[in-house]
């Protein structure tokens, strides 16, 4: 187990470094130059110079990697006596603040908007899921399931609009969504996230739903579950304890990656409605050629989803006893 | 030496920013054209901000974006002199701000000496002195800190080889003989000095305070309001600076008490919150610009149109060509391009005739006495058969490279050159990489959209900028961006620009706006207003002439509640 | 990397029990099932106008990129003339605000558009995620262990921070082969694992181990034996990434890198009616709708098809 950890792990870090140099490499050969950017307006050839030795543009490609991967573990002193502290992930050109500190001040927005989601769409997808495997072929089942595929069919964006005209506009019932910090006040905390958590649980919600009453119904008719019922259990345990058990142990898995994918931001709909997170910083970042911010932001998301995989294997285990570790 | 592409920069480049404003004449039935919205100016409360973007800097060495050096100007800092507080042509004008006079040239205006107020003070109670002055001027030389203004070190003399005062180094050419005087030495004179130093490079900044980069997140406040929380991206807020003196100043009311500016939010959410102007909303007042389709929604209504602040940006918008390659090197081409365009269509696309004025001349209204120029006399939709018989027949197939946020621009251009058999590719790039296409001469495209605002209302901050052909640079070219090399035109610019009499200047400046017309390096199409709605409970609001008609915050307040 | 039975290593299709070829069951099972042929009918319904564009645009008139300054009210930042988004005999959906062009012919070749993009882009993505997947499954070793890191690592990436970067800096060229290119990229990886864990299942089946008794070589083998015996998870695999690439298209445009104007798609379309949702909702309802019928469409087929291959159900 403890070898089978270590290895996990150097995979990890392994494909961060991978995915670094090559999203490096990348931005390093753009057509965009970050010093001719922050030099502005009718700026001399000699300044612009000045300004990319000054931002450290001029070495070569592997000597600016070697000093972003250290600066990670060591933290570094970039120019004009800025300190970067440990772990230092660079400096963005156009927030003049060290990318850590820009990374850590969105993750909130991007927590509070994963998680309150993922907990609204596990209840209603996973209920709804279950009620439509349990009364397979009924007209509940089926309204349940032309709801999910219609709500799964509608672009992000398209609900979030909807949303926005109808809830807030039309009905006045919510303030329009502006992020206020959990600590802060955790009423406007909540009643600014509605809207967002609606929006993304409507398109997951949906998709766990057909996950889940799929693997229900699958997990319902093993013969296990007959020997269950058989023995006379109530069909209350039956479903319970030995249905939803086994149903739910591939359910965990994606929930993982896409808790995992959504944690490192939800661009879209933090775009929609004005949500300072991790996904907004990413695509302002790219409308902004800020390199360090891009740079940043990719290796925070890669980081999410490669730990949430080796969390749902390890969790995995846990719950599906037939799963060994080689 | 640069007028402020970045403001059009600013509109052309915000990809968030649908880029709508408008240029339209002052008789527009808007709330523009000199009257404040109404309420009486009260003081207290909060005012709120609502933008779909963060300040490129707030540090006044770095601020030069027009947009933001009003922000920076009116709330955080003080400069040597700055425009009044007042709407239309009358904010145009020059008043001292922290020195007690316009300053005083000798040498035949190499010298300028200005003397400061008493009572000037930090926001920790500080006395503000001359030699604060001259460290932030010296900080617009160094390379740690750039994308400010760069008059500094086009203007003084040494400005060549310093290389600005975080190692230790001072600049000579400033003097502080005591802490109430500064005398700045330039290397030509400059008769417009006075207008120079309301930039913000003219504010002070105490060296005690100096964070390099990072002080653009914590600018030290001389100004009516400090920084009591600046997350960037997310809020600034601003509280009142107990020690400024409202005696020691003549434009900034500093009514509300506290200033909140929400950032990043969509344009369409601000626009409806305005709209509604629910609760905290009816003190709430937008940043950027309302987006075209919200003004179908504020036109029609009296009290929605009532609150719309729509003041002339001052800015000319231009269809740029590379004139040194085929087909555009010829200027007849060039000309029938000129005939071919539907500007009607443009217009379109900018909101309507309330919201953008069909230009016909490089230079805004503001420079040519009031009165715009009308050199081809054409009508607004093009004349079709006139370009048809210049291109004699030709049908052309030419690129045009537009920032992702122009679309509908670039679209209305393709679609009425098309009607003379000139083909145009649009090839929409990032904002991010729009300039640095653009600037670099051996990429720049066929065809793209170019503005220029001046960064003070002077003929001499807009033709030298963008037609001398001796200002071109090879890479990150900005300005004279069509690459135009004309010797009589760089010659009768350095003939009005030793010209002593103003008046004749402008004439002269006029005059030239003609002559290149007819070369037709570019096409000016556009001077556009900018829209900005304000919440029912506002006070004071109108658009400043200065900064491309951005809302003068030095006079807006809130109603009580 | 996942040391442990993925999920998808799901059962390959169960022989037939009757006389039936799979195949003809399979179409059977489809044929019964009512959302499935709606699902087909709106897919073929969009084929058709897609295919035929030029010849639809040609009856109403317009074409995408006709400007109609006379059908919008220029006073008023270019608002369509009349109700419902200027919906007239001249032209049959409205118009766009400000330019005035066709909403018809633009939803027309927007169909077109994104109808091309997303099935190319699964094809990209079918083509080397098989070719590699099966490379994988049956050789194992250090092939199988390059591939899956390679698959890993591609999963890995936070693809649509990346797609969006990745555009907006890629000097011009082809912005439709561009992002075909890239969304079957990102999305290979996926077919790619279910076709390694079908390919490894399979490889022990008698009918492979006699084929290799027979002489058959590894390529022969691997195309001629295994492939067919897998083409149903793949096809329905294929169907089901359809939506997910019309969207994905939606969502690029969105955010701004979509196809390169005046080119209509839908997505494209949505992206630029969201501002004027309440001034002219039919601008962004058309397009919406046409998206939404047709992720709709492919979801319903797809699911279908999967259901009548492995009729206990679903699995991803």
């Amino acid at each position: 187990m403890i070898v089978y950890l270590a290895k996990r792990i150097a995979a990890v870090v392994g494909i961060l470094l991978v995915i670094c140099a090559v999203t490096f490499v990348i931005f390093y050969v753009v057509p965009s130059d970050p010093a001719i950017q922050a030099c502005g307006k009718t700026c001399t050839p000699e300044r612009v110079a000045e300004v990319r030795a000054q931002m450290g543009l001029d070495k070569p490609v592997w000597e600016q990697f070697g000093v972003y991967v250290v600066g990670i573990f060591a933290g570094r002193t970039l120019g004009a006596g800025i300190e970067c502290g440990i772990p230092c992930f660079g400096f963005s050109y156009q927030n003049s603040l060290p990318v850590w500190d820009l990374l850590v001040d969105r993750l909130g927005t991007s927590v509070s908007l994963a998680i309150g989601a993922a907990v609204l769409w596990l209840i209603v997808g996973l209920t709804v899921g279950i009620i439509s495997a349990l009364r397979q072929g009924t007209a509940l089942d089926r309204t349940l399931m032309i709801a999910t595929l219609t709500s799964a069919s509608l672009p992000v964006y398209f609900v979030a609009m909807l949303l926005l005209l109808f809830v807030v506009r039309i009905a006045e019932i919510l303030p329009y969504p502006a992020y206020v910090e959990l600590a802060e006040d955790p009423v406007a905390w909540a009643s600014n996230l509605i809207l967002p958590w609606f929006t993304l649980a409507a398109l997951y919600a949906a998709m766990y739903a057909r996950l889940s009453r799929a693997q229900m119904i699958e997990t319902m008719s093993e013969p296990y579950i007959r020997t269950a019922r058989a023995k006379g259990l109530p069909e209350r345990t039956v479903v319970v304890k030995h249905g939803m058990r086994a149903a739910m142990t591939p359910i965990v898995t994606i929930f993982g990656m896409d808790l995992g994918g959504l944690l490192a931001g939800a661009m879209i709909t933090e775009t929609v409605f004005g949500l300072p997170g991790i996904g907004r910083l990413a695509y302002d970042g790219i409308v902004k050629a800020d390199q360090p911010v891009i740079l940043g932001t990719t290796l925070l998301a890669a980081f999410f989803i490669v730990i949430a995989n080796l969390v749902v294997d390890l969790v995995y285990a846990v719950i599906d006893p037939r799963v060994r570790y080689s | 030496m640069s007028g402020t592409t970045r403001i059009a920069g600013g509109l052309l480049a915000a990809a968030l920013v649908i880029g709508v404003a408008g240029c339209g004449s002052s008789k527009s039935p808007t709330a523009s054209g000199g009257e404040p919205a109404t309420g009486t100016p009260t003081k207290g409360g909060t005012l709120t901000v609502l933008s779909n973007q963060d300040f490129s800097h707030l540090d006044p060495t770095r601020n030069w974006t027009m947009p933001h050096m009003d922000f920076g100007i009116r709330l955080l800092y003080r400069t040597l002199t700055t425009f009044k507080s007042e709407p239309g042509a009358a904010g145009a004008e020059v008043v001292p701000d922290m020195a007690t006079d316009l300053g005083t040239p000798s040498q035949g205006g190499k010298v300028w000496k200005f003397t400061l107020k008493d009572g000037l003070k930090y926001e920790d109670g500080t006395p503000i002195v001359a030699d604060d002055i001259k460290y932030n001027v010296e900080r617009s030389f160094a390379p740690e800190l750039p994308g400010g203004p760069n008059y500094a070190q086009v203007y003084l003399a040494g400005g060549d080889k310093y290389k600005g005062p975080l190692k230790g180094e001072r600049l000579k050419s400033i003097e502080t003989p005591d802490d109430k005087t500064i005398i700045f030495k330039l290397k030509r004179p400059v008769a417009e000095f006075s207008s120079t130093v309301t930039l913000p490079t003219f504010a002070p900044v105490p060296k005690a305070k100096e964070a390099g980069a990072q002080y653009d997140n914590r600018p030290f406040s001389s100004g009516p309001y400090k920084i009591e929380t600046y997350d960037r991206g997310k809020e600034l807020v601003l509280v009142r600076n107990e020690h400024w003196d409202p005696a020691t100043d003549t434009v900034r009311k500093a009514l509300p008490d506290k200033i909140v500016v929400k950032q990043g939010l969509r344009q369409s959410v601000i626009d409806d919150r305005l709209i509604d102007s629910r609760g905290d909303d009816e003190n709430a007042l937008t940043y950027s610009d309302v987006s075209a389709a919200s003004l179908a929604k504020i036109l029609p209504k009296p009290e929605t149109r009532a609150r719309l602040i729509s003041e002339i940006s001052g800015c000319t918008d231009m269809l740029g060509f590379n004139t040194t390659k085929a087909p555009f090197d010829d200027p007849k081409v060039r000309q029938a391009v000129h005939f071919a365009l539907d500007k009607q269509a443009l217009q379109t696309a900018e909101g309507g005739p309330d919201m953008a004025e069909i230009a016909t001349a490089y230079l805004p209204p503001a420079l040519s006495g009031g009165q715009a120029q009308d050199v081809y006399g054409l009508p607004q939709t093009g004349d079709v058969e006139k370009a048809k018989a210049l291109l004699g027949g030709k049908t052309l197939d030419v690129g045009m490279t537009i920032s992702t946020g122009d679309k509908l621009v670039g679209e209305a251009v393709q679609s009425s050159l098309k009607r003379v058999g000139i083909n145009v590719t649009l090839n929409p790039v990032d904002p991010s990489v729009y300039y640095d296409t653009i600037g670099d001469t051996a990429k720049t495209p066929d065809m793209f959209i170019y503005g220029w605002c001046p960064d003070y209302p002077s003929g001499a901050t807009f033709l030298p900028m963008i037609f001398d052909s001796r200002t071109i640079v090879e890479k990150g070219n900005s300005g004279n961006v069509w690459q135009f090399k004309d010797k009589a035109v760089d010659a009768k610019i350095d003939e009005i620009q030793a010209m002593t009499d103003g008046d004749a200047a402008n004439k002269a400046w006029v005059e030239l706006d003609k002559q290149i017309m007819e070369a037709s390096p570019a096409v000016p199409f556009m001077w556009k207003k900018k829209p900005l709605l304000v919440g029912k409970g506002i006070t004071g609001a109108y658009g400043h002439p200065v900064w491309s008609g951005q809302l003068d915050y030095a006079t807006l307040g809130v109603k009580q509640k | 990397m996942t040391a442990l039975s993925t999920p998808e290593t799901a059962p390959p299709v169960a022989p037939a029990a009757t006389g039936r070829s799979p195949s003809r069951l399979i179409w059977d099972r489809i044929r019964r099932d009512r959302a499935a042929v709606f699902g087909m009918a709106i897919i073929v319904l969009f084929v058709v106008i897609a295919v035929t564009a030029p010849l639809l645009t040609m009856i109403n008139g317009w074409s995408p990129y006709d400007f109609d300054p006379s059908a919008i009210d220029k006073k008023l930042a270019g608002v369509p003339k009349g109700i419902l988004g200027g919906i007239s005999a001249e032209h049959w959906l409205g118009v766009e605000p400000v330019s005035g062009r066709d909403i018809f012919s633009r939803v027309v070749y927007g169909a077109q558009i994104s109808l091309l993009i997303s099935v190319l882009a699964v094809i990209v993505s079918v083509l080397v995620g098989t070719v590699l997947g099966l490379l994988a499954g049956y050789f194992g070793g250090w092939i199988d262990a390059a591939i899956s890191r390679v698959m890993d690592l591609l999963m890995s990436f936070p693809s649509l921070i990346f797609m969006i970067a990745l555009i907006s800096v890629m000097p011009d060229g082809n912005r439709i082969l561009l992002l075909v290119a890239i969304m079957g990229g990102f999305g290979w990886p996926y077919i790619g694992r279910i076709v390694r864990g079908q390919a490894i299942t399979v490889k022990h089946r008698e009918y492979v181990d006699a084929a290799r008794v027979g002489g058959a070589m590894g390529p022969s083998i691997l195309f001629r034996e295994m492939l067919p015996n897998i083409t149903a998870p793949i096809l329905v695999y294929a169907t089901l990434a359809i939506p997910t690439n019309i969207g994905t298209e939606a969502a690029l445009s969105f955010l701004g890198v979509g196809v390169r104007p005046p080119t209509a798609s839908w997505g494209q379309m949505i992206q630029e009616s969201m501002v004027w949702y309440e001034v002219d909702p039919m601008y962004f309802i058309i397009p919406g709708i046409c998206l939404f019928l047709t992720v709709l469409a492919f979801t319903l087929f797809g699911d279908a098809m999967r259901d009548a291959i492995d009729p206990k159900g679903g699995r991803r």
